[in-house]
């Protein structure tokens, strides 16, 4: 696919627009959110159980639990689907290229709109049951902990990363197209569930969260796929890459200032050398 | 002091001095245990080691010491695969080695100058594999020569170990790019820019012809158990001493990509002069002799000047550059092609689209497989009217075509095949060398088929041009069809164990 060294494409352009405007609305309606008004509730958690159950019922509305998925899903899950939609984009033929993109997109909001309600739903549910907000929350990031650490995690970023071959023609490439974006939308649910409650239970922290949770998932994903087992996975390439990117960055911009020669280093025999331990 | 590498075939002799040497280096430096970081072993492990199938292959045992993990985790697994950080890396590979052999040799009273031969194949009567290799006896007559791998079973699996010239090529070295896209169009000479994200799907021209498919046909694999020989394997092919021939060789080749014509230059980008470590790879760092270890970069890697050795001949194979050739069959006068092959080779991004692609995956069991790759119209016809203008004032460079093979996945890295366009049916594939768009052997499939691997299961994706087929349609005036065929030949049938499947054909179309 062609792509200008100077302007971005323009669906990189919309993607970029529905994140912000997601952003904007979130930000701007953060009181209103169902789990963060729900949450931040503090005479609620002083009623009996039974009380505080008719009072979670009342808040919920499934037209609020539908925008409230769709708002969180738009803001946090775009920056994952460039890549497999480069994928897509790049596998179709030119003229299909919106259409490709936008049945991935779909399988894989659907996908991540079932997810983002039925996790609301386990976060009211699991607000109604815990006796206090900070023993709810901290059950939430132990799971989180463990889920970060488990071979099924793995399992799942693996998959994340599948660029599966697609149909080029008619119905089989829709059905491909949208197929990938169900697929990948999973693998992607699955990766990130308990991140994504953990941040439904930060009461009146959840925007925060959710910036906090969304770089750590962008970063995450930018580690390679590998074996399944038990170890802590994060965002280390995504740091090494920070700070290599801006150290090669600093030295350039400092050459530049100082019109250096170049430092004779590549001459072998004369390259750094270290001794082994 | 430079130090020449040169030719094996035409050192003087099958056991002359260089090579001698080197079997000498090799066998002090195969009796160094698993631990020792410039032993022979450990050196293999640092282009990629599997555990289990060293073990079956004989190659780790209970009894040996494993290195501490923190020189496993700096030096094991470093090879760089579909990347465009292929050549340097393996060159940087090469000159270390060389520098723990030629130590292991003056220290045993040889040269002080000794250099790495290199293996060229591409020359009449070279395509054997060099008779110090194939003996397991020494030239006095005794055996345990270290040369000599039992492991390396040719192109039929059958001990007999030459390269089949019939179906290798140097087109790669026509490809005024280093790095390519890896969306369909050429993969260029050194491979694709990968990024910041590693996946190492589509290997590159240089990587692709002829360095995979000698990997695959030198080591092919054991008929009884299966086991592949060990060039076959990444995670085995250090352990052959052929290899260092083979890469001296492929390091060779980018040395005549650079000087044939000047015009090819290496990437100046900051992501390829400084290496994996600013995309958030790991560094490259070997260990010398005398207990440092070495930290380069693929920057340092361009010029040969500079790093201290050179090689007898770097002369082009042939005169007439590519772009400049299909110019002329395609009608521009040479005054014209030359100066749209000098503005081809400076050109800016390209843009790549699908032409056509087949509609199902195919596995590829037996002595052949076929497909057709349907092609879209509208396409079709700005891929026409494209070469029917070339040339003419204003016009862009003609388009190149690119076949690629998708989601190749399997089991058997030895497998290799070439693959034709529109073959008549029942025609000798080899009568038709003009039908070719390529060779490959699939070396490092099995690795990228695991589900829990570094290529997450997708397998690999390899590219070849075939701008030559479709200029040859385009001027018999048979372009104008709704597919075109193609078939899958493989060196040797195929079996089913080998669960070769390749998940899509697709055709692009790339432009200046």
């Amino acid at each position: 696919m062609g792509r200008s060294a100077h302007w971005p494409d323009i669906w990189l352009v919309v993607l970029g627009s529905i994140i912000l405007l997601a952003w904007w609305l979130l930000v701007r309606n953060s009181g209103d959110l169902m789990m963060s008004a729900f949450c931040s509730s503090d005479t609620l958690w002083a009623l009996p159980l039974s009380v505080r159950l008719d009072e979670a019922l009342m808040l919920v509305s499934a037209a609020q639990l539908a925008s409230d998925s769709a708002l969180m899903v738009c803001a946090m899950m775009p920056p994952l689907i460039i890549a497999p939609l480069r994928h897509v984009r790049d596998r179709s033929f030119a003229r299909q290229r919106a259409r490709a993109t936008i049945l991935f997109a779909i399988g894989y909001g659907v996908v991540w709109m079932i997810a983002a309600v039925v996790l609301q739903l386990i976060a009211l549910a699991a607000r109604w049951a815990a006796p206090t907000p900070l023993l709810c929350f901290g059950l939430a990031v132990v799971t989180a902990i463990l889920w970060q650490v488990s071979p099924t995690k793995q399992w799942c970023l693996n998959r994340c990363h599948r660029r599966p071959y697609l149909a080029a023609f008619g119905a089989a490439a829709d059905r491909d197209a949208f197929d990938f974006g169900l697929t990948n939308g999973a693998a992607c649910a699955g990766s990130c569930w308990a991140l994504m409650l953990l941040t439904l239970l930060m009461g009146q922290g959840q925007i925060l969260g959710m910036i906090a949770v969304t770089l750590f998932v962008i970063a995450e994903r930018l580690e390679s796929p590998a074996r399944l087992k038990w170890r802590w996975r994060g965002p280390s390439r995504a740091l090494r890459i920070a700070v290599a990117q801006a150290r090669m960055r600093l030295t350039a911009a400092l050459a530049a200032e100082h019109v250096v020669t170049p430092v004779d280093d590549s001459v072998f025999g004369r390259t750094p050398c270290r001794i082994i331990t | 002091m430079a130090y020449t590498r040169k030719n094996v075939w035409e050192l003087g002799g099958d056991w002359a001095d260089p090579i001698l040497w080197y079997a000498r280096g090799v066998k002090a430096i195969k009796a160094r245990p698993l631990n020792e970081p410039t032993g022979w072993r450990f050196y293999a492990a640092i282009h990629g080691i599997d555990q289990d199938l060293w073990r079956q292959l004989g190659y780790l045992s209970s009894g040996d010491p494993m290195p501490s993990s923190g020189d496993t985790e700096t030096y094991w697994n470093q090879c760089q695969h579909g990347s465009w950080y292929f050549l340097p890396w393996h060159r940087g590979y090469l000159i270390a080695f060389e520098a723990v052999v030629r130590d292991a040799v003056v220290k045993l009273g040889g040269p002080s100058d000794w250099a790495l031969p290199y293996w060229n194949y591409f020359k009449p009567n070279q395509d054997a594999l060099p008779p110090a290799f194939a003996s397991a006896n020494w030239p006095d007559g005794d055996g345990d020569n270290p040369l000599y791998v039992p492991q390396r079973y040719g192109p039929n699996n059958d001990g007999n170990v030459y390269v089949p010239v019939s179906a290798i090529s140097l087109n790669a070295l026509a490809d005024p790019d280093f790095s390519g896209l890896a969306s369909g169009g050429s993969p260029g000479f050194g491979g694709v820019n990968t990024g910041f994200n590693h996946s190492g799907q589509v290997h590159g021209g240089i990587e692709t012809q002829p360095h995979d498919w000698v990997h695959g046909l030198v080591g092919g694999g054991d008929p009884q158990s299966n086991l592949p020989g060990l060039m076959s394997d990444p995670d085995t092919a250090g352990l052959d001493p052929i290899f260092w021939l083979h890469h001296a060789n492929i390091d060779r080749l980018w040395e005549v990509w650079r000087n044939n014509p000047t015009s090819h230059v290496d990437p100046t980008d900051a992501n390829w002069v400084n290496g994996p470590l600013v995309v958030g790879g790991g560094t490259f760092v070997l260990p010398m002799p005398g207990g440092v270890s070495w930290t380069y970069a693929p920057g340092q890697m361009s010029d040969l000047s500079q790093l201290n050795y050179t090689y007898d001949d770097v002369s082009p194979p042939a005169a007439t550059p590519e772009v400049v050739a299909r110019l002329e069959r395609l009608g521009v006068p040479l005054e014209t092609a030359n100066a749209l092959a000098r503005s081809t080779a400076m050109a800016g991004p390209k843009t790549v689209e699908l032409l056509g692609a087949n509609n199902e995956s195919l596995r590829l069991i037996g002595a052949e497989a076929g497909t057709s790759v349907a092609l879209d119209a509208a396409v079709q016809r700005k891929v026409s009217t494209n070469l029917e203008t070339a040339g003419a004032a204003g016009r862009p460079a003609p388009d190149r075509i690119f076949l690629n093979l998708e989601n190749v996945r399997g089991l058997n890295d030895a497998t290799a095949f070439s693959v034709y366009i529109n073959l008549p049916e029942g025609e000798d594939p080899t009568q038709h060398p003009e039908l070719l768009a390529g060779s490959i052997a699939l070396f490092g499939v099995r690795k990228a088929t695991l589900a829990d691997g570094e290529h997450a299961g997708d397998g690999l994706t390899f590219v070849f041009e075939i701008t030559h087929i479709i200029d040859a349609m385009h001027l018999a005036g048979t372009l104008n069809v709704s597919q075109l065929r193609v078939r899958l030949v493989p060196i040797k049938p195929v079996p089913e164990a080998a669960q070769i499947s390749i998940g899509r054909i697709s055709i692009f179309r790339q432009s200046s």
